[in-house]
């Protein structure tokens, strides 16, 4: 079920004072302090910050892999913040695709095989699950390295792997915590062009980083500063 | 089943990675199931064995001898000093047992003997009745057996088994020859049929002469064994009773007296067999349960060390949707597919263990199917109860940790 906001878009993040605050001995820390994102089916958004800022924290609740202390969080029209191990775990499978800064692939497994991983959980048949991950690897043109491992891939086609890994499952968010951190320049360039084409197809797409340069590839920017949103704004291309 | 298939190949992939590693971990295992097939075979070969040789001395024949079957030392002190049985006792059965269909009786001592400067130590020298090729089936291949006239006449005559014909005779025919046994000649009439041998001891080591030269040759303090065939099954009882009434009143034994003989049956023989075979089995269920309880702690070990070693590769997969049971699942069918490997190979070793142990005693291996479950099911549970713990730690890690893990 999808909500329409006031202008008509579609609206898949919505969240409303979402808190994160952990014990430590007798003191509590607060890791996010009542954040409030909206984010529109189509968009594509960077939260930025410095470490410590809150941000990493952020993006695991947003991709579902832990959940909030308290508030809010509705993704594509589902409560979240209210949600089961086995539930969130379902939520990941079908609707998020995470891109993370060191690739995390299976080492000892091919590029198909690590890009078909997350159709093993959603119980799909090999036929379909192989042809799906051909695709996928096709999209980010690696249609010629399917049986290699990533030892023998270079940085930028592990993380487009991974890309493919993210798309596979035709997710209705892509969320990449820092994706070009462990590559050069050049490297980094292309793996953002890709995530732009990708926007430009339409997914929905929110990239976590401290880097300006990275960030100002969104259309939208969310600075992020001791576990609250300091300000947003958009950018100009 | 995807996710098992998965899972499996993960699992060989794993063993196949780290060959050493993977015989160390599954050598508990490996010499608990290999216990259990190699004595499963060997019993069973065994019973088939024990059943064919005690069906040879068939249902409707009992044992009468001075002792009965002794199985302890204090049993002993009691029984020692029991009067012998002679062949008069075995006289006034024959006369005063009417369901008796045949009462036959042997005496053995071991001696060597010769044929001119050819020589065989330690040759079995029973004197039997004649009726005794009857009662315990011996098998005729040249000749004939003792008959009541050489028993009668106390004839020096002989029936010999095939080590006797190999050693003596090497590639002749000897029925009409003579043998010497203490320096005395017999004349050899007939000889049995080649029986092999059973736990290292040859069966064809045997010289048959009539009891009656027996006693002759090597006196009469030697006590009878009496061997009565009853004349049906369904009388077995009634004939034991005659019997046992006609041997309690010419031995002297009062009222409220225990017998001083011992009388035994083919089902007293296989329930001291299936004693002492349940007594192997017992032993092997202790040696094999300690070794799989050691190899179901390694296994577990190991599967800790490899939920460590791949804390990331958990993270990565409840990144992409894994739930708990399928990660548990993940762990436990490589637990199970581990102890399954060592399973495997310990019914392989075991069966090949089992055949040379028993081509060793000369006795037929009963390799059974039902032994390989018995294998594989016990791997499987070793693998199962010891693999959960392993699998509960992987599946209940948390994803955002797991995935910051080196």
């Amino acid at each position: 079920m999808l909500r329409h906001g006031q202008d008509g878009t579609i609206v898949l993040i919505k969240t409303r004072d979402l808190w994160k605050s952990y014990e430590m001995g007798a003191e509590t820390i607060h890791a996010l302090r009542g954040v409030d994102v909206n984010v529109e089916a189509g968009e594509y958004v960077a939260i930025m910050g410095p470490s410590g800022s809150g941000k990493s924290t952020l993006m695991n609740l947003i991709g579902c892999l832990d959940t909030p202390s308290r508030g809010y969080y509705e993704l594509n029209g589902r409560l979240v913040s209210e949600m089961n191990d086995n539930e969130l775990a379902r939520i990941r499978n079908k609707e998020i695709g995470f891109v993370f800064q060191t690739f995390n692939l299976l080492p000892r497994a091919t590029a198909l095989h690590n890009v078909e991983l997350p159709l093993i959980y959603n119980g799909s048949d090999s036929t379909t699950r192989i042809e799906k991950a051909r695709r996928a690897l096709e999209m980010v043109d690696l249609g010629d390295r399917m049986t290699h491992r990533p030892n023998e891939l270079s940085g930028g086609q592990r993380q487009r792997v991974a890309v493919a890994r993210a798309l596979v499952n035709n997710p209705s968010l892509i969320l990449a915590d820092e994706p070009t951190g462990n590559l050069d320049t050049k490297t980094g360039e292309e793996i953002m062009g890709l995530f732009g084409r990708l926007h430009d197809a339409g997914n929905t797409i929110i990239i976590v980083t401290h880097e300006l340069d990275v960030a100002s590839y969104a259309d939208r920017i969310l600075h992020i500063r001791d576990g609250a949103i300091e300000k947003e704004e958009q950018v100009r291309h | 089943m995807r996710a098992f298939l998965e899972s499996v190949r993960i699992a060989l992939g794993a063993l196949w990675v780290n060959k050493l590693r993977s015989v160390l971990t599954l050598i508990g295992v490996i010499i608990g199931v290999t216990t259990i097939i190699a004595i499963v075979s060997m019993i069973n070969g065994m019973n088939a064995y024990v059943a064919n040789q005690i069906s040879g001395l068939g249902a409707t024949t009992f044992i009468i001898d001075q002792y009965g079957m002794v199985t302890s030392e204090e049993q002993w002190w009691n029984v020692f000093k029991r009067k012998k049985i002679t062949i008069d006792d075995m006289k006034a059965v024959a006369d005063n047992c009417p369901d008796c269909a045949e009462v036959g009786g042997r005496m053995f001592t071991t001696r060597t003997i010769k044929r001119g400067s050819q020589y065989l130590d330690d040759v079995y020298i029973v004197g039997a009745t004649a009726n005794f090729v009857d009662i315990v089936k011996q098998e005729i291949e040249r000749g004939h057996f003792l008959t009541d006239d050489d028993y009668l006449h106390r004839r020096n005559v002989a029936f010999i088994g095939y080590d006797v014909v190999d050693n003596l005779f090497p590639g002749l025919d000897p029925v009409g020859k003579e043998i010497k046994i203490d320096g005395r000649q017999y004349t050899i009439i007939g000889h049995g049929t080649r029986e092999g041998s059973t736990l290292g001891q040859s069966n064809d080591n045997y010289v048959f002469i009539p009891l009656t030269t027996f006693e002759k040759q090597f006196g009469s303090r030697r006590s009878l064994d009496l061997f009565v065939k009853a004349a049906s099954f369904e009388i077995m009882d009634e004939t034991q009773d005659q019997v046992r009434l006609v041997l309690r009143a010419r031995r002297g034994v009062k009222y409220h007296e225990e017998d001083n003989f011992g009388i035994m049956t083919a089902a007293d023989f296989m329930s001291m067999w299936e004693t002492f075979s349940s007594g192997a089995a017992m032993v092997m269920v202790g040696i094999s349960s300690i070794s799989l309880v050691v190899g179901g702690i390694v296994i577990m070990n190991i599967m800790l060390v490899s939920v460590t070693e791949r804390t990331r590769e958990v993270g990565i997969r409840k990144a992409v949707g894994a739930r708990r049971k399928n990660i548990m699942f993940q762990f436990l069918a490589e637990a199970v597919t581990l102890s399954l490997v060592g399973g495997g190979i310990g019914v392989a070793l075991g069966f090949i263990i089992g055949i040379i142990l028993t081509a060793q005693i000369g006795v037929p291996a009963g390799v059974a199917l039902w032994s390989v479950f018995l294998g594989l099911g016990v791997s499987t549970v070793v693998g199962t109860f010891f693999g959960v713990y392993p699998a509960v730690k992987a599946a209940r890690l948390d994803p955002i940790e797991a995935l910051r893990r080196e």
